[in-house]
């Protein structure tokens, strides 16, 4: 066994330089649009830090599940969610306050973007509208109460309860209606009594766009991150301007307890805040910055969620609101919606 | 035989090991966890959980439902397209055999994309409809349970053919003249003679389709989407939605326990036919 010592020692020795030569980044980040973010922000990045990027992908279940899993000794060392999974990491104390002092472009932020969650826990890097996608040649949308009306009876899709549109839709629903904000109860009950008027709940908006492609349906409530994939439909789709406004959310960055990677993790959100990486992601229509130097032109503005107008014209929903009343909006969705 | 027991052993290793390994493992660990409390002690609460919810009790029974129709439609269809099989000329037979079996070598996830371009609203179906005049709008055919009957029929009917098939195959040829001969009915030679001679294969093709539809994810997931929720479709939603491991061991050991009745009941009713 003895003369196996030098090998082993001399292989760790190796093993150790090639980490120090390559310093490596884990990050958990939405699946959508990889090749464009790989072209304006992670190969830039590791180009410019000469580290390696390692990226996983996964819907925000899975996502959150292995952060939990890995808290006693992270994997992820940094993350993108939405603001409310954000929240719900932080209670759990699998997440660090961000020290906004070592992100230059953070005094560039929307305020809104600044401190989005409370404690420094997250810090907003994309802001997305959320309002009616419809078919302009069939119908006309003046007020989110419409979904429910007879004009799209039979012809309507709503977002899911469980993923991120269902509470905003909700929200509007509310509103409309003039609920108490953030009471949603006699609104599951209202679309409950409309169920057998709506074709189906959808989960992923490119799930959305194939039955609107497809005829299927006419009307249904949408992140403006998808309206690309309507926008270049041979279809007429218009993007609706109800009266009681639009929703909006925001998508974070966060930054795992105790990961040990804390300063390759702040030199990649540092980068990411820039105004020329959020010009190149934005120009890339992917994500609409939350960098307000950042300045594109009209055609690519038509396609974000873009302008401080826009933005402060947003309705948020409270991401604390969320958590407490998920439990109880899906169980009353599931008894008395789905059925 | 010719074997020796040793050589028997090594010849079944193999094939033992890779099914303990890959099948009976998983399964267990499964069983474990669907009779668990979070507290780790052994428990049925997550079934008295499971089906004190208003909306797992309705998705139990349509899933039982629709695999009960589908089961049932595709023995009626399948014996009369069985015994039409069975009674042509050798070679009309195979090339028929063939277009049954045809089916089956097409993926699943095409044959059901397939029923999205002939139910939605621009396919074929409403078009016919629209054009007779039937309707002056095309009307929801998809995301219904009718479409998840119509598609699980389609992908295992085939396999209850196959099985009736091989069991008409088996009727020694004269007796069904020999029924006709001696005065039966077309009716009574169906119930007193192929039926107890076929049962065999009845039980094997009931339990296939049977088992098959229950067990299916694409077809309700395509066509039923989220508002036709089967057991394997509310499963999937446990795991990837609420990431709820506990309910969906629960589910799977729900399923299992449905297929293995399946089974059973259809032996029992063969049984006491006999």
């Amino acid at each position: 066994m003895t003369k196996y010592i030098p090998i082993l020692a001399l292989s760790a020795a190796l093993t150790a330089t090639g980490a120090a030569a390559q310093d490596k980044l884990t990050i958990s980040v939405y699946s959508f649009a990889q090749d464009a973010y790989k072209e304006a922000l992670y190969d830039p990045f590791e180009e410019m830090c000469g580290c390696e990027l390692v990226i996983e992908t996964g819907n925000s279940v899975e996502r959150m599940a292995k952060i939990e899993a890995n808290a006693a000794d992270p994997v992820i060392d940094m993350a993108v969610i939405s603001s409310h999974d954000a929240l719900s990491l932080a209670r759990k104390g699998l997440l660090q306050p961000i020290d906004t002092s070592k992100l230059q472009s953070f005094d560039k932020l929307y305020p809104a973007a600044q401190d989005p969650i409370g404690d420094s826990m997250a810090v907003g890097y994309t802001f997305y509208a959320s309002s009616i996608v419809y078919r302009e040649d069939l119908v006309s949308i003046e007020s989110w109460n419409d979904l429910l009306g007879e004009k799209l009876a039979g012809n309507v899709s709503l977002p899911n309860i469980t993923g991120t549109q269902g509470p905003l839709t909700l929200m509007m629903l509310n509103k409309a209606e003039g609920g108490a904000p953030g009471e949603f109860g006699a609104t599951i009950s209202e679309i409950g009594k409309h169920a057998d008027d709506i074709v189906t709940f959808y989960s992923r908006s490119s799930e959305l766009a194939q039955l609107m492609n497809q005829e299927e349906v006419i009307a249904a409530p949408v992140g403006r991150f998808a309206w690309s994939r309507f926008k270049s439909s041979p279809l007429p789709f218009a993007w609706a301007d109800p009266k009681e406004g639009q929703a909006g959310g925001m998508n974070v960055m966060i930054m795992t307890a105790n990961n040990g990677n804390e300063e390759l993790a702040y030199k990649l959100m540092d980068y990411w805040l820039s105004t020329e990486v959020q010009t190149r992601v934005a120009e890339a229509l992917i994500d609409s910055p939350a960098n307000m130097d950042v300045k594109v032109s009209d055609e690519v503005a038509e396609n974000l969620t873009y302008g401080a107008e826009l933005i402060n014209s947003l309705n948020i929903l409270d991401p604390a609101v969320i958590i407490a009343n998920r439990d109880a909006w899906v169980n009353q969705w599931n008894n008395e919606v789905i059925r | 035989m010719f074997l020796n027991r040793a050589e028997g052993l090594a010849l079944a290793l193999p094939a033992a090991l890779f099914t303990f390994l890959v099948f009976l493992v998983p399964v267990g660990i499964l069983l474990s966890v669907a009779f668990q409390a979070e507290s780790g002690a052994w428990s049925l609460q997550g079934y008295v959980d499971f089906f004190s919810e208003p909306l797992n009790q309705s998705v139990f029974f349509r899933t039982l439902k629709l695999g009960i129709l589908v089961a049932g439609t595709s023995a009626v269809i399948g014996y009369a397209a069985a015994f039409c099989i069975v009674n042509l000329p050798a070679t009309s037979r195979g090339r028929i055999f063939g277009l049954v079996v045809l089916p089956l070598m097409i993926s699943p996830v095409a044959r059901t994309y397939a029923w999205i371009v002939i139910l939605g609203r621009t396919g074929i179906v409403n078009d016919v409809i629209v054009g007779l005049g039937l309707s002056e709008l095309p009307i929801r055919l998809l995301f219904t349970e009718t479409a998840v009957f119509i598609g699980l029929l389609q992908l295992f009917l085939p396999l209850m053919i196959i099985s009736l098939v091989s069991a008409m195959e088996n009727i020694p040829r004269d007796v069904v003249p020999a029924a006709r001969v001696l005065g039966a009915s077309w009716f009574q030679v169906f119930f007193r003679v192929i039926l107890p001679l076929t049962k065999e294969g009845l039980v094997i093709g009931g339990t296939l389709v049977f088992t098959g539809a229950l067990t299916a994810y694409i077809t309700p997931a395509i066509l039923g989407g989220s508002k036709v929720l089967m057991l394997e479709t509310l499963l999937y939603q446990k795991v990837n939605v609420s990431n709820d491991f506990v309910s969906a061991s629960v589910i799977a050991m729900i399923v299992i326990v449905m297929c293995f009745s399946a089974n059973l009941v259809l032996k029992r009713i063969a049984s006491v036919r006999r």
